[in-house]
């Protein structure tokens, strides 16, 4: 008897399967309550709603809205006995899916519970699959109350492909993009201006190595096209080239355990450079020869034989307009590997690991990243250098108090009192209130504003950050899940940095934003936390404060450009100008000049220098920091003669280092 | 399967090594010292060559030691992406290495060499033996240097290089199956990863629970260690009750003295108080894996891992644990352990998964 009734099963089974089984054959529901039998079906969901790996079978079913409402789907029911399921909701076309939502656990147990709003006339797409088990369950759909925005954040899901590690302006039109890549393709949503994104493969040669320990991001060749760096074995530099319409990929021959990898001007020649931490030997980085070819070194910035090298941030700790090297370090109980280090830029090129006199403990402290920011608003960067085992202890906030000197003020500021641990801690202020918070450890840490911090739980755990809407506050993605920061009455500003004899983001400028309550400073930085790329736009929250008397910006050339009174609640592009320096009480040197005429020139424009101009690249920079030419200098003049009408910067890179000047094109 | 029969082969090579060294005239061959034996100067080494120190006869490929070269098994092998490899010990005549504990490394005396030399016996296109690399550990002045030989592709010489290396190969398992590869050899920083505890260089292996094990000598079957004592290569007066590792492969074992075994010899250099990773909350050393919370039972980790993954290991679910997703992962961020594995060991991640799953359910 029993075999006749097993075969029968199995038949059902199968036509069940074939019902089913793939998005194609999906059944119509309607709010009710339905019997999996099984996780059998061959096309497993994609993509990913839940955050998590992918599976390898899908059961597939499909609802049209009737109104517009919130529904509920839930496995949380007592005849399902726990079962574990995984459910996907799905906007869109059959091979084109768009995620609207998924849980995996919400529910008691190992079930799901997911609450979704649906619009009339829509057919949505409701998928599970076998992550964790095939086995058969009972899926209720229902009405549902709306779900109220968690901590301010709500999630959006959005295409990618591959790792979703770097949210950062692609094309230069001052708007964050989110970009995701594998091995051979980059994946950008671009964001767009009306709001939205929209989604381009840019495929590329196999690269070597993927971002599988950190992505950086920056214009290494000032072309106007940010480019990527793949922290691997080893590093590989994506190139975008000068259509911003694909990459040119070029991997790197050495052997690096990557950890963080950062952009930065290392030699302070105008060219962006790459710094990788090394996990098990000294650090490493690339000098751009600013040729297409770079220059490796090993050694001079944490030469620990043994590593322990993690969570790098190049930032200028001591104002002093040099930029400094923090390293995270990490390492078993009582290895000199974990020792943090704060190397100091003594500005002449070498640079001096300072941190025991600074008062970092030379401790067996544990972490992978340290989030820097100037938490009291007093004019220099302190530090919060996340825990991530609390074997060595617990986190460390250390005050900024000038004199190349931290004061341990952990205790009482509500760090000391703080569970979570993480490899990713980073410094944002997320609700704009002028004060910068602290996101790690499976919590944000809200600045109160006086050097404390009180604890709000977030639905999303650390990823790249960005402003993914322009609407001025910070946002989080989490793989194809971009949480949007809802925001509040807070007013902001946006700077965004476009160096023209300083590398081409600014970065490693110090931005500075005066408003009647006072300064806040923010420093440029490619490759914060432990793994991911965050923006490269400074953003500030003001508060109430109405009005910004002055936007400074220190570029590392040592030029310091100001932008009175700009409006608030707008993205300000700042360009480097020679021609506007304002040596405001520093100290300066006479620079080598560029002069330029005749003003306003028609189709030639003749340079003159006191250093040698033959042999120099030129580029003629519009007022968005774009190249819009790279002109060859004939005996002392350059051919304008195609520009459009308008004000452009020329830039000289000379053997000496590199000039500029304004010029108007007629 | 295929590492069971890979383990007897290993048996049988030895075997046979130990064979050679009673019967043969030692003839030698290309690059050994002319005098014949081993000469370890420790104020010249590392040599340049591998063929320098003398350690072995006749061809080096070959492998053959030379008199006082001591081959020696484990009981449980580290996995390094299904290579064989070779060990050797050579004590300086006269001196004696001796016991500390049973889960650390023997003693050893100045002057002391083991060596690791890991081999595909298959690669292609020739089907030949391909030894990759051989690894010095060197005790001088009371520490271990390290001195990483690289083999040339003639397979005639081994040359000091502590840059590293990746070699791309094919090699064919017992089962006919080609498996593309890159073999990584390690740099001297990747070489401390692992053998460094406390900010002190440490050998591995060699520790009393782990050499506790009959081997078959040319003249009868003989515990390793009172062979030693008998040779005069360790002290005696070791204790008689050495807490002993199972073998990972042993399926009269169980599961978990097995898995606890497997994550010792792979894993517990870093997850030890003082080891790579110190600071998670791992214990994987055989004297500490006893507790289930050093093996991360229903402990959650320090970060988020993935959704869905809440906790080192979930018992009752091997799907859910960090552990075997860990295990399972060939993604360099992802994989554990972090170095010498690029491929899946498959028998491995079935143990590990047999045995999450044998666990009651009991995670909160």
């Amino acid at each position: 008897m029993k075999r006749p009734l097993l075969l029968l099963a199995l038949g059902f089974s199968a036509w069940q399967a074939h019902a089913q089984g793939t998005c194609a054959t999906a059944v119509n529901t309607v709010l009710a309550t339905y019997y999996v039998a099984q996780v059998d079906g061959p096309e497993a969901p994609t993509p990913i709603c839940t955050g998590g790996s992918t599976a390898t079978l899908g059961r597939w079913y499909k609802y049209t809205a009737t109104m517009d409402t919130v529904l509920m789907l839930t496995t949380d029911l007592a005849q399902n006995n726990g079962t574990d399921t995984r459910v996907h909701i799905y906007t869109g076309t059959c091979g084109n899916l768009t995620c609207l939502a998924g849980d995996d656990d919400s529910g008691s147990g190992y079930s799901s519970v997911v609450i979704f709003g649906v619009t009339t006339g829509t057919t949505y797409y409701i998928a599970f699959d076998n992550r964790w088990t095939a086995s058969g369950f009972t899926f209720e759909l229902r009405y549902a109350p709306p779900p109220p925005p968690i901590g301010g954040f709500t999630p959006q899901y959005v295409t990618t492909n591959g790792m979703a590690y770097c949210v950062v302006d692609m094309d230069g039109d001052g708007l964050d993009d989110a970009v995701s890549v594998t091995a051979t393709n980059i994946n950008i949503n671009y964001q767009l201006p009306g709001g939205g994104f929209t989604n381009v493969n840019r495929a590329t040669t196999q690269a070597d190595y993927t971002p599988s320990w950190s992505l950086c991001a920056g214009d290494l060749d000032g072309n106007g096209y940010t480019d990527l760096v793949y922290a691997g074995s080893g590093v590989t530099f994506m190139l975008a080239n000068d259509d911003g319409l694909g990459f040119t990929e070029l991997s790197q021959p050495e052997y690096i355990f990557c950890q963080r990898s950062n952009m930065v001007d290392i030699n302070n020649d105008g060219e962006l450079d790459l710094f990788v931490c090394h996990d098990v030997q000294p650090n490493v980085y690339y000098l751009n020869n600013g040729d297409g070819t770079w220059s490796w070194h090993q050694g001079g910035l944490g030469d620990q034989p043994d590593g322990g090298n993690y969570g790098s941030i190049w930032i200028d700790y001591n104002n002093d307009g040099n930029l400094d090297l923090f390293i995270a370090k990490c390492r078993g109980a009582g290895s000199p590997a974990s020792i943090d280090e704060l190397w100091r830029n003594n500005g002449d090129g070498t640079f001096t690991n300072v941190a025991t006199a600074a008062n970092f403990m030379a401790d067996y402290h544990q972490s992978w990243s340290a989030a820097w920011a100037d938490f009291d608003n007093d004019g220099d960067l302190d530090v919060m250098i996340g825990t991530s085992s609390f074997a060595g202890g617990g986190h460390k906030l250390l005050r900024n108090d000038g004199n190349d000197v931290f004061t341990n003020v952990t205790a009482g500021s509500g760090f000391d009192l703080f569970g979570g641990s993480s490899i990713e801690f980073i410094a944002r202020d997320f609700d704009n209130d002028g004060y910068v918070d602290v996101l790690g450890g499976g919590a944000l840490m809200r600045n109160n504003g006086d050097m404390t911090f009180t604890m709000m739980l977030v639905p999303c755990d650390n990823g790249p950050t960005g402003d993914l809407n322009n609407d001025g506050f910070v946002d989080v993605q989490n793989g194809n899940t971009i949480y949007m920061n809802g925001g509040n009455d807070n007013n902001w500003v946006k700077v965004i940095t476009k160096g023209t004899i300083s590398n081409a983001n600014g970065i490693g400028a110090r931005v500075e934003v005066m408003t009647p309550a006072g300064k806040q400073i923010r420093d440029i930085v490619s490759g914060d936390g432990f793994r991911y790329m965050s923006t490269l736009t400074a953003m500030f929250g003001l508060g109430q404060q109405t009005e910004i008397t002055q936007i400074t910006v220190r570029w590392p050339s040592g030029i310091i450009n100001v932008v009175n009174n700009p409006s608030i609640n707008s993205t300000i592009t700042v360009i480097e100008d020679e021609t506007q320096d304002v040596a405001m009480g520093v100290p300066t040197t006479v620079k080598p000049n560029l002069t330029v005429y005749p003003s306003p020139a028609r189709t030639t424009l003749y340079l003159n220098s006191t250093r040698e101009l033959a042999g120099s690249r030129i580029s003629i920079i519009d007022l968005t920091g774009k190249v819009v030419a790279t002109p060859t200098l004939v005996e002392h003049g350059i051919d304008i003669s195609k520009l459009a009408e308008g004000l452009y910067i020329v830039k000289v890179e000379t053997a000496s280092g590199t000039l500029s000047a304004r010029f108007v094109k007629e | 399967m295929a590492k069971r029969s890979a383990f007897l082969l290993v048996l049988l090579v030895v075997a046979a090594f130990i064979g050679c060294r009673k019967d043969e005239a030692i003839s030698l061959g290309d690059g050994v010292p002319s005098g014949g034996g081993p000469v370890v100067d420790l104020d010249q080494v590392p040599y340049p060559l591998l063929s320098q120190y003398g350690f072995f006869v006749g061809p080096l490929a070959d492998m053959r030691p030379a008199p006082g070269v001591e081959p020696y098994e484990v009981i449980t092998p580290a996995f390094g992406d299904y290579a064989e490899k070779y060990r050797f010990m050579w004590i300086p005549p006269g001196r004696k290495a001796s016991y500390v504990a049973d889960g650390q490394a023997l003693d050893f005396p100045e002057g002391t060499v083991l060596m690791k030399a890991p081999f595909y016996r298959r690669v292609l296109p020739g089907m030949g033996r391909q030894i990759l690399d051989t690894r010095l550990l060197i005790r001088k002045n009371g520490t271990w240097i390290f001195a990483e030989y690289i083999w040339n592709e003639e397979q005639t010489e081994a040359v000091l290089d502590m840059q590293g290396k990746n070699v791309p190969l094919t090699w064919v398992d017992d089962d006919g199956q080609a498996h593309d590869e890159i073999f990584r050899i390690p740099s001297s920083g990747e070489c401390m990863a692992c053998h460094m505890k406390s900010g002190e260089r440490i050998a591995i292996s060699l520790k009393p629970q782990n050499l506790n094990r009959v081997v078959d000598y040319e003249e009868g079957p003989m515990n390793q260690l009172a062979k030693w004592v008998a040779q005069g290569y360790l002290e005696s007066g070791y204790p008689s009750n050495i807490e002993t590792v199972a073998r990972w492969d042993d399926p009269d074992e169980t599961l978990e003295r097995r898995v606890r075994a497997y994550l010792d010899m792979n894993c517990s250099h870093c997850h030890n108080e003082g080891g790579f990773c110190g600071y998670r909350s791992m214990r994987f050393a055989w004297q500490e894996s006893a507790d289930p919370a050093h093996l991360g039972v229903c402990i959650p980790p320090d970060d988020p891992f993935e959704p869905g993954v809440q906790y080192i290991v979930q018992a009752g679910n091997a799907q859910r644990s960090m552990l075997y997703v860990r295990l399972s992962s060939t993604d360099e961020a992802v994989r554990m352990p972090l170095m010498e594995r690029t491929v899946r060991h498959e028998e491995a991640i079935q143990l590990v998964a047999d045995w999450i799953n044998s666990l009651p359910p009991d995670c909160p």
